[in-house]
């Protein structure tokens, strides 16, 4: 991402003259609100460097990564919010609502084109040209083209806009998918998958930005690689009773209580890629296994698809049930279809034998 | 008369319109609609799941109030399968339900209600000595001091205390200051600043309101701490059907739950009474004061007309909701519906609401007249939500294209939500719900042995009614009233934490660890077919889970939740739901910045994603007030 | 009771390098799929147990390594099945498809295996048994991409993800992964026993050498085999009619 210009280096790249500049910064005072004596602290704001411009929309959400972002401790959400970024546009946050918010927006969009980062958080619904999900009397889908169009970046927050989501599983009745389907792979897009992602991994990608004045390394699926580099599983406290083979069986029972491995409760550790072992929820807190809840691998694409959520292989089986027992019993079929096979192949050699005993005496005759 | 679409509305969850016709002359509302414009289908989506995987799918229906639906849920599933889980499980699940209303009620507060109050560019005329001495005033004339429960004494001072100091607000105010200087508002934008409602309040409490938004948007996590220990995270911690996962050990290092995670839990409990103590209820309490005062008690709707409860916070497991046995232990009894309770206290009826209500198809049920669904085969009638019927009809708005909303059809469908009803008629859920019922009860002597919540909620009225020197029929069901007594509220529910924190400490010092009863895990151990009802008083208010299992699988699964009570379209009669009632009992003074109506609707603490309209009735001039900017070309 | 001795030949069919890489295979598959199902379900320590003493039979780590070492090993023993398929024409199985002649070889052999018809032409390699094999190699490597891929994405980053990690994205999630490869390793189980039952089958029915053709490398035929002239030149196979016959039974022991 380039450097944010200033509105004055937007008018000076566009030759505006000065005294149309000033003209929008008036039509901006009043935009935001303010008095006309704030028009010269405002002309002087226009000269300076802005801070980086986030732009946040909403589709089918349940609002509950807003909550993780405001949950964040390091950084705080509102050291963030107030000094590293620029929050334009937020249904969560923001203080205004009706005409002016929407001049604001457009003003936004436009200052800043091809310069914001769009941050999304929900699904998009496609069905029926995506009327399950109208806001400003339109559907979400097109108003996420719209702001995508000249974005810089677009971070998805949360399972819903980096793979659907819940309203994304089956039957998926709004036809809902992720934002990357909708917007394609024409601009970089950060995938922060997580129902929610834990605060400091949301927060982190946009400090990394402010700090570092870029993106931070993303790996061949988009998600930043310093959250999302490693499995559950493999950063887990818990790791040594797997290894060991130290399991608990049932909820609350004496391996549940010494905090053993949740392997056989149906964790999905072993295939979640997130900083819930490390990171961990509150600076280090606990996440779901250490409060003795296996993983629901909330990271996953697609995740709320593979359910039931309490048991793995083999009980796992989406179709029929145990994998193994269907296996034994597979086994089981084929040994004796092929010893009866064997006994019928028997039979028909010592036919075929006696026939051709038959016909060697008549040739012998 | 002017119509005024507002859409979508900000600072709420989930996607919301209204669209409203408003006298210019006398600023009055003469009808409003509200519409839910977002449908993500979860019903459709819990069929045939695992019900001990169904608590994390409904969960997802709302992450800022995250956890009520995940416990209705549980609730719903445990009742259906006859379970009854551990005195721990029941006095964890109650500290997390507990933090969880604090916690959603001080986001609404300071988060998503308090800028329609208080104003960043008003601060900057306050003056920072006047301020910190306006601390002090607020601190010794608005504080609602309550005696909690009998409990562990844990806390040496209040470690949580509002600063009083000029150099403190003059650093916040230089702060608003450089924000606005910049040009780049931030979250701060575009608001009608200018509105003269911003001029009810003193520049100084402006000033002090900003500060503590910025305060409790940082102290906020750490209400809800108690999730992470006990579920593992927030938003969304996790739960079992049966209990909870969260072991207790006093014997291995690695237990779930040990001394110092209770000891976690009990900070973070302790750090949530002194914000409502010193911050939440003193704040609300100043505001409150000014605007009634001013004459501002308006906006009550719905709320004198019929309010409704079904109790929480049961004391001690139960063995199901169904048979009853739920209602028989609550310290929090606001089951019940009062009818009139705006005509004062005499006139002001009740109606009880027990277990067998729950089954029977008259009692509560739900209409689609004016929503985008249809009953196959039962039209026009109002089904039970056991027999309920999730089939989406979208027929599109009155004006505009099915894509491209002008102006919504109050005739017709217009509403992704259903319309609720108890005995065929609307009513109003929330916290002013709850304190209203328990208010009427006590003082109806229906309530004779009342808990130490009902006690407390019965004190802080008293309070608050000296404060405002009005009587509770006049001050409460108003829109000042729903704000205040959510505040009120908040300060019960963190009590309500620290009393079953009490309770869980003795219950291990009795050598109790039990967390979750698995004798009903194996699916092999349910009936063929089973149906139960979780019911849960929410945040923002009475939330009723309905499940029907089969052969192990959820067969169907509906949930009316308090939004759409609140926030549903008008029924068959065309009586209007709790929103638009509001709205209609709102005065607007300048129908193009309508900020009296975003006021009312987000004192309602509104969980959906929606829009508002105020439009036109002659179809002349349509203003569409919008915080969206894709509605630029609809414009004039 | 006539006892026919009839005049058999001996064709030498495997290189040394099939048959080691077969007999390979069989011990790391045996392995691979006992510790799989160990994965897969974990034999549960007692109670009371530190993870330090914890008995090194349940050590999943243990299992865990030995299902990778036989993993390794395998795929490493399919050097040796490549560079036998390159020196040596009777090493290649591939069935011939792109023939008519196969196609029909394959019904008369399918009808004679559902026992509709008596007996099948004589071949060295059955091109039933050659469509198997096609079956079992997809299956192998599906197992070895879906099982790298699970390997080597504890570092999603690295060279090895970027080698076997586009494999998640084909069957959906790594989740999905894991069932597949169960799944698979299961089929892999009913090819086993079907093999080892034509195998026996052919051996005793038909008395042609086959358990022994995986140790010898030969296999011995009473009528002249019709897919003769894929293994040998015209002459090499006038050579072969040159030789003193073998009797049934007997074993050439030259490798």
């Amino acid at each position: 991402m380039d450097k944010l210009e200033t509105m004055w280096d937007v008018c000076l790249r566009k030759n505006i003259k000065r005294r149309s500049f000033l003209k929008s910064c008036a039509a901006l005072t009043s935009i935001m609100g303010l008095n006309m004596d704030m028009l010269s602290k405002v002309v002087a704001a226009a000269e300076k460097n802005p801070l980086p411009v986030v732009i946040w929309l909403h589709g089918h959400e349940c609002t509950g990564c807003d909550e993780s972002f405001l949950r964040s401790a390091t950084p705080l959400t509102s050291d963030l919010v107030l000094n590293s970024i620029a929050l334009e546009y937020s249904h969560a946050l923001s203080a205004a609502a009706g005409e002016p918010f929407e001049e604001h927006l457009h003003q936004t969009m436009q200052q800043y084109a091809g310069k914001y980062i769009l941050a999304v958080e929900g699904a998009v619904a496609t069905a029926e040209n995506g009327i399950y999900c109208m806001t400003g009397g339109k559907p979400f889908v097109s108003v996420l083209k719209e702001v995508a169009k000249n974005a810089a970046v677009i971070i998805e927050y949360g399972a819903c806009a980096t793979s659907g989501g819940i309203q994304a599983a089956k039957p998926n009745p709004t036809g809902s998918v992720s934002v990357r389907e909708i917007v394609g792979n024409s601009k970089p897009i950060v995938k922060v998958p997580g129902c929610p992602p834990i605060p400091e991994v949301m927060t982190g990608v946009v400090m990394h930005y402010a700090l570092f004045g870029k993106l931070p390394p993303l790996d061949n699926e988009g998600r930043p690689k310093q959250f999302y580099g490693n499995r559950i599983h493999d950063t887990c406290y818990r790791r040594p009773f797997f290894d060991t083979g130290m399991f608990a069986e049932n909820f609350d029972d004496a391996g549940s209580k010494a905090g053993w491995c949740l392997y056989k409760l149906g964790c999905r550790g072993p295939v979640t890629y997130n900083s819930c072992g490390n990171l961990r929820w509150w600076n280090g807190l606990s996440y779901p296994i250490q409060s003795g809840h296996g993983c629901i691998g909330c990271s996953n694409d697609h995740f709320w698809d593979e359910d039931p959520f309490y048991k793995r292989l083999p009980e796992y089986g989406p179709i029929l049930g145990d994998v193994d027992k269907i296996g034994a019993a597979a086994v089981g079929l084929t040994t004796a279809g092929v010893a009866l096979h064997g006994a019928m192949s028997v039979v028909q050699k010592k036919k075929r034998q006696a026939a051709e005993e038959k016909s060697d005496g008549k040739k012998v005759e | 008369m002017k119509r005024v679409v507002v859409d979508p509305i900000t600072r709420i969850e989930g996607h919301l319109r209204v669209e409203v016709k408003v006298d210019e002359a006398t600023g009055k509302v003469e009808d409003a609609l509200s519409s839910g414009t977002a449908w993500r289908g979860l019903e459709l989506i819990m069929n045939d799941r695992d019900p001990r995987d169904g608590w994390a799918y409904i969960q997802r229906i709302c992450g800022v109030c995250t956890t009520a639906h995940a416990l209705g849920c549980l609730r719903a599933v445990e009742d259906a399968l006859g379970i009854t889980i551990p005195k721990n499980a029941n006095y964890i699940r109650n500290i997390m339900a507990g933090v969880q209303s604090v916690q959603d009620h001080v986001i609404h507060f300071y988060h998503l209600h308090a800028l329609d109050w208080v104003s960043p560019v008003e601060a900057l005329k306050a003056d920072p000595v006047a301020t910190a001495a306006m601390q002090n005033t607020v601190l010794s004339a608005y504080k609602v001091n309550v005696t909690g429960p009998e409990s562990l004494d844990t806390e040496a001072y209040p470690k949580e205390f509002p600063k009083a100091t000029p150099e403190y607000y003059q650093k916040i105010q230089k702060k608003v200051k450089d924000i606005v200087e910049s040009g780049q508002l931030g979250i701060f934008a575009a608001q009608w600043w200018d509105h003269p409602d911003f001029q009810i309040l003193p520049p100084e409490v402006h000033l002090l309101g900003i500060a503590h938004y910025l305060e409790m948007l940082d102290k906020q996590r750490e209400i809800v701490t108690s999730h992470v220990v006990f579920g593992g995270k927030n938003p969304h911690p996790h739960y079992i059907v049966g209990g909870m996962p969260c072991s207790i050990s006093m014997d291995d290092m690695n237990a779930p739950v040990n001394t110092e995670r209770l000891a976690i839990v009990d900070r973070s409990i302790n750090t949530t009474i002194n914000l409502m103590n010193d911050f939440y209820v003193p704040d609300v309490l100043a505001i409150g004061k000014m605007y009634v005062d001013k004459g501002y008690v308006d906006g009550g709707g719905m709320a004198k007309e019929r309010v409704l409860g079904f109790g929480d916070y049961p004391d001690e497991p139960y063995t199901g909701t169904t048979n009853g046995d739920f209602h028989k232990n609550l310290l929090y009894r606001c089951n019940g519906i009062v009818e009139d309770f705006g005509k004062g206290l005499d006139a002001a009826k009740f109606y009880d609401f027990k277990a067998e209500d729950l089954s029977d198809p008259e009692v509560l049920n739900e209409g689609v007249e004016h929503s985008w669904y249809e009953y196959p085969g039962a039209e026009g009638k109002d089904l039970h939500p056991w027999d309920g019927v999730t089939k989406a009809k979208y027929t599109g708005p009155k004006e505009g294209t099915k894509t491209d909303w002008k102006t919504l059809d109050e005739d017709g469908k217009y509403s992704w939500l259903k319309t609720p009803k108890w005995r065929g008629k609307m009513a109003e859920v929330g916290p002013l719900s709850r304190y209203i019922i328990i208010y009427t009860k006590i003082k109806k002597g229906l309530i004779t042995d009342p808990t130490w919540v009902e006690k407390m909620i019965m004190d802080q009225i008293e309070a608050v009614s000296k404060v405002l020197n009005l009587a509770p029929e006049v001050w409460m069901p108003t829109m000042v009233g729903r704000t205040a007594t959510r505040a009120l509220e908040a300060q019960v529910h963190a009590y309500v934490a620290k009393y079953y924190f009490n309770k869980l400490i003795k219950n291990i010092k009795a050598g109790d660890t039990k967390v979750a009863d698995t004798t009903k895990w194996d699916p092999k151990t349910w009936p063929k077919e089973c149906k139960g009802v979780g019911l849960y008083e929410a945040p923002r208010g009475a939330l009723s889970h309905w499940v029907v299992i089969k052969d192990g699988k959820i067969a169907n699964y509906q949930a009316i939740v308090p939004t759409t009570w609140n926030a549903c379209p008008r029924d068959n009669k065309g009586d209007h739901g709790a929103y638009e009632k509001a709205m209609m009992d709102t005065k607007v003074k300048i129908p193009d910045k309508p900020l009296e109506i975003l006021k009312v609707v987000r004192s309602f603490d509104p969980c959906m994603a929606c829009s508002t309209h105020l439009y036109n009735a002659e179809g002349k001039k349509i203003k569409i007030v919008t915080t969206d900017p894709y509605l630029r070309t609809n414009q004039e | 009771m006539i006892m026919h001795e009839e005049p058999r030949k001996v064709y030498y069919l495997f290189s040394p390098f099939l048959r080691i890489f077969h007999w390979t295979m069989v011990i790391c598959i045996s392995f691979l799929f006992t510790t799989g199902l160990l994965i897969t379900k974990p034999a549960s320590g007692g109670v009371s147990m530190e993870p330090t003493f914890g008995n090194i039979l349940l050590s999943l780590d243990l299992i865990r390594n030995i299902h990778f070492i036989a993993a390794f090993i395998f795929v490493a023993a399919f050097i040796l099945r490549i560079y036998g398929f390159v020196i040596n024409k009777g090493d290649r199985l591939f069935p011939r498809v792109w023939k008519a002649e196969f196609w029909q070889s394959m019904i008369e052999v399918s009808m004679h295996y559902m026992l509709l018809k008596p007996s099948h032409r004589p071949y060295l390699r059955n091109p039933l048994a050659r469509m198997s094999y096609v079956g079992l190699y997809s299956m192998v490597f599906i197992e070895i991409f879906t099982g790298f891929a699970m390997y080597l994405m504890v570092n999603p980053n690295g060279f090895g993800a970027k080698f076997f990690g586009w494999t998640i994205g084909i069957f959906g999630s790594e989740f999905m992964i894991h069932l597949i490869h169960h799944y698979i390793a299961w089929a892999i189980m009913l090819f086993v026993i079907g093999h080892v039952y034509m195998a026996i089958r052919a051996d005793f029915m038909e008395r042609e050498g086959e358990i022994s053709s995986m140790f010898s490398g030969v296999k011995i035929l009473e009528h002249e085999p019709v897919d003769v002239g894929e293994i040998m030149d015209k002459e090499s196979s006038d050579t072969f009619s040159d030789r003193k016959p073998l009797h049934a039974g007997q074993q050439e022991t030259k490798m």
